[in-house]
This record gives structure tokens, sequence and C-alpha cells, in this order.
């Protein structure tokens, strides 16, 4: 505990010695956080609204127009006794008609011409999301292909799949650049904290011919790098809230628009935690680097 | 307290700057050494000091053989040895109190301990009017008193000092040695290396000649 507290004191001593130096370090730790911090923003938001696109999963099993009343009981119970699915609704024909023009109204005149409705009617089935992550839905779906009176079934998972593949993409691009600043904000934090033990070589001398334990010697530069890593974290999720807000008051709607609705929103303290002690673990690595030098 | 056998230090180059030395100094004894520069003095300080490690032979303080410390058994030894330098080596920007109590701090003594016996030891070398100023807005004699004061810090068994009276005139030369007699009378063994023979002379110990890594004469 005596030498935790001494690694602190002196290694907020030096940082303050040296705050010019210091500021680069901890600007280059902030930017190796904002990077990592902006990704995770990003990629935080996207995965929330592919959750809640999936626990949304729905899928259509049209009829076909001479499929019987027997025929369509089948496969209602064919839904209802697989457990996969969370409810289930019948749209007939002159409901798809009814909706499509509702919703489609500067087409609807595209349906006037037709002697007969030509929607088919269906069965619009809500799954639940245990089931669409073990397959157990796509089973279901299957089964009801290959049922009589059954014209198709169209369950697209595929588009969110794609979604979800570009998305590890982003991710990895992004968490190699961010790797990459980290490892050069780490040998900042290393060079900046190797000139401060520089300045004290006299001190370190001294130490060395006392007998002081190592977490002494190197503890105050470790401790530096540690300080240097916290701050230039603090400041980049400080610099992130501050872009979030300004993003948000300006262009939020548009942004919720292009999340479905659904508000975009900043890290949560988790997140936000993790972010901080990446900065610090980044800068106590730099430290304990250039410690190595100490003793 | 120390004991050598036949021990060598060999540099790079088959240089021998220590060879063949075998001696004993007592527990509680004052001895100096002495020689020509480059005799070896300085060098059998450092392996007294664990700064380096024999090359030949044994070298035993204390009944510990210093060759085969670990590092942590390195630490634990020098904690109970005290050193001057002939360049004091005293931390500028530390103010005098602070140099003392830095040694305590930095082997993990409690605060209020640290600063109670560097008081003291301040008090003894009589400097404890200087105790906020800075080693550099001190005289030469008082900032080898301030380092006899550090060096005293953590009471220890053995008192290692090299040429510390090489940057003094005669007549501070001759307090610092009255210091170390002090602390010698206290029960520490005390080794001090000089090439000032008038000295050695006044303070009447006995002395260790070296001669190019040898023992040439025992007085």
């Amino acid at each position: 505990m005596r030498a935790f507290d001494y690694a602190m004191r002196q290694g907020w001593a030096s940082l303050w010695r040296s705050r010019g130096s210091s500021t680069f370090a901890i600007v280059a730790i902030a930017l190796a956080m904002i990077v990592l911090g902006a990704l995770l923003l990003v990629t935080w938001n996207v995965e929330q609204l592919l959750a809640q696109w999936s626990s949304a999963a729905e899928f259509s099993v049209y009829l076909r127009d001479d499929a019987t009343s027997e025929q369509r009981g089948a496969i209602e119970s064919l839904i209802d006794q697989s457990g996969v699915t969370a409810g289930r609704e019948y749209v007939s024909k002159g409901d798809a008609l009814t909706r499509f023009r509702r919703e489609f109204a500067e087409l609807a005149s595209l349906t006037t011409g037709f002697e007969d409705n030509p929607f088919p009617a269906s069965v619009e089935v809500r799954v639940r999301s245990d089931a669409d992550a073990d397959g157990r839905a796509e089973e279901l779906v299957r089964r009801l292909a290959a049922a009589p009176g059954v014209a198709d079934v169209r369950y697209d998972r595929e588009w969110l799949a794609r979604i979800a593949s570009g998305l590890a993409t982003i991710r990895a691009a992004g968490l190699a650049l961010a790797t990459l600043m980290a490892i050069a904000a780490g040998v900042t934090v290393a060079t900046v904290v190797r000139l401060g033990l520089y300045a004290r070589r006299e001190e370190l001398e001294i130490m060395e011919l006392v007998g002081a334990p190592l977490t002494f010697i190197r503890g105050p530069f470790i401790a530096e790098g540690l300080l240097q890593g916290g701050l230039g974290a603090v400041m980049a999720v400080a610099l992130l809230g501050l872009t979030y807000g300004v993003v948000i008051s300006w262009w939020g709607q548009d942004l919720n628009a292009l999340f479905d609705g659904g508000a975009v929103e900043f890290l949560p303290p988790r997140l936000l935690a993790y972010l901080v002690a990446g900065g610090m673990a980044v800068g106590s690595a730099g430290g304990f680097a250039a410690s190595r030098h100490a003793g | 307290m120390i004991e050598t056998h036949h021990l060598s230090k060999v540099y790079s180059r088959g240089l021998y700057a220590l060879r063949d030395l075998t001696l004993t100094v007592n527990k509680g004894e004052f001895v100096f050494l002495t020689g020509p520069s480059g005799a070896g003095k300085s060098t059998l300080l450092r392996l007294l000091l664990r700064q380096e490690r024999p090359s030949e032979g044994e070298l035993f303080v204390n009944g510990q053989n210093l060759a085969t410390l670990k590092r942590h058994e390195i630490q634990e030894y020098r904690r109970g040895v005290g050193f001057i330098f002939q360049d004091f080596k005293l931390i500028r920007t530390r103010t005098v109190l602070e140099n003392i109590s830095f040694v305590p701090e930095v082997i993990g003594v409690p605060p209020a301990q640290q600063r109670r016996r560097a008081f003291q030891v301040l008090k003894w070398v009589g400097l404890q009017h200087r105790m906020n100023a800075y080693p550099l807005d001190l005289s030469g004699g008082e900032q080898q008193r301030i380092a006899i004061a550090r060096a005293l810090v953590n009471d220890p068994l053995l008192l290692l000092a090299d040429e510390p009276t090489g940057n003094l005139d005669p007549d501070l030369s001759l307090e610092i040695m009255n210091l170390l007699r002090e602390i010698n009378a206290g029960g520490t063994t005390v080794v001090v290396a000089t090439h000032d023979r008038e000295l050695i002379r006044l303070v009447g110990r006995r002395t260790v000649t070296l001669d190019q890594g040898r023992i040439v004469e025992v007085a």
C-alpha cells in the first residue's frame, strides 16, 4: 500500500513536472480512445438495431388460391404446435389488397385493372427470438414450405446476416486501426516517461544504492503512464460525448429515422468504463516499458 | 564483518582491478583503504556495496556471500549498508531534510518515522538549522555532513566511504573524519577509501594499502 501511495504521488508529481511533454502522450492516448470510442458508438448502436430486428423476426406463409380450409387448418396447427412462434395472424386475399392500397397509396391504381384479386392469402407468423437464433424457425419454415396448400414461405434473414457481417468487417478494421493507434500512444507514453526517468536519474541511483524495492523504483513510472492513459481516455470520453451531443442536436431526427425510429444512444456507462480502463492499460504498458530502464 | 578470500575483479581485456585479495575486517573496526589511483580501492567498495560481482574468490559480509545474492537479497543487504561518496550524491531538487528522509521513504518506512529519524540524524551532524535548504545552497563540508546523515538514517552495520574528503579542505576533512570516528564508536564498521596519507596519520587506524589490485601493506 505504501509502495502504491508512493508510486501515485511521485507519478503525479512527475507528470506535472513534465506537463508539456506529457500533453503529447495524453493527446495520443485520447486520439486512440476516440477512434475506439467512435467505433464502439457506431457498432453498439447498429448491434442494438440488429437485436431489435432479430427479436421482431416474422415470416409469411403464402397460401395457394385453391388451398382448402382443411389445409389452412393443418398449416395453422403445424405453426401452433411448433413451439417456436410468438403469435400468428391470418391475412385474407381481401385484407392483403386493402393493406397494399393503404401502404402504397401511390401504386393503388395498379390494382384496379384486375378482374381477380392478385394478392394471395397468407399466415403471418411472429418468431420467438430464441427460435430464430438457434435455427428452429428455419426448420419450421422448411416444413411449412413442403406442406399442402402452401404457395411460398418468405423468411429472408440473409440481409440481417449481411449487415451483421458488414458490421463485423467494420469492427475488425476499426479495431485494427485503434490497436495501431494504441500502440503508437503506448510508445509515446514510454518515450515521455523515459524522459522523466533521465531527469530523475540521481534519485534512481540513490534508490538502487539504499536497497529500495523494485516496486518503489519502477512504480512511479508505471503510475505516471497510468495517469497519462487515464487522463487521455477521460478526455476522449468527454470529446465523444460533446460530439455526440452536437451531432444529435443537428441531425438527431435523420439518424433516428435511419435507425428505424429508434433513438441513437450514447455509450452505456459499462462501455465508457472499459474505454477509460483501456486508456489506463495502454498508459501503464508504456510506463512499464519505460520503467524497465529504471533498475 | 568482512572477509575476502582470494578475491579478484577482472574487467574486459583481462585487466585486473583487484587480484587475489585476502582480507578480514572485524565487526566494529575502522579501516582505511589507501593507495594510488587505480589501486583498486573504489572497486573493493563497489564489490562491498554489491554494485559489482567478484570475478574470482569469495566475499562475505556478515556471513553473507555477496556473489550469490539474488536481486531482492541485494536490496535487503544494501539496507544495512551506508555509503558516502566524494561527490556527495545529494538530490538537488530536494531539501536537506527530504534528502535524508528519502532513504527511509523508498524502503517503505511509515511517514512519521521517516521524518523523525531524518531529523535525529540531521541534528546529530549539527545541521538541523539547514533542514529546509537545498544542497546547492550548502558548502562542501555541509553537503558531506548531509551525505553522512543520509548514510546513517537506516542505522547501518557497515559504512563505506569513497574519498569522503576528496573535495574538502584539510580542516573540513578532519571534521568529517571525526564524525566517522564517532559513528564507529557507536559500533558501526567503517571502511574509508582515501589517498590522503596525512589524514590517515591524524586519525591513526588500521590501514590497508593497495597497489595494482594487490595488498602491499597492512599497517
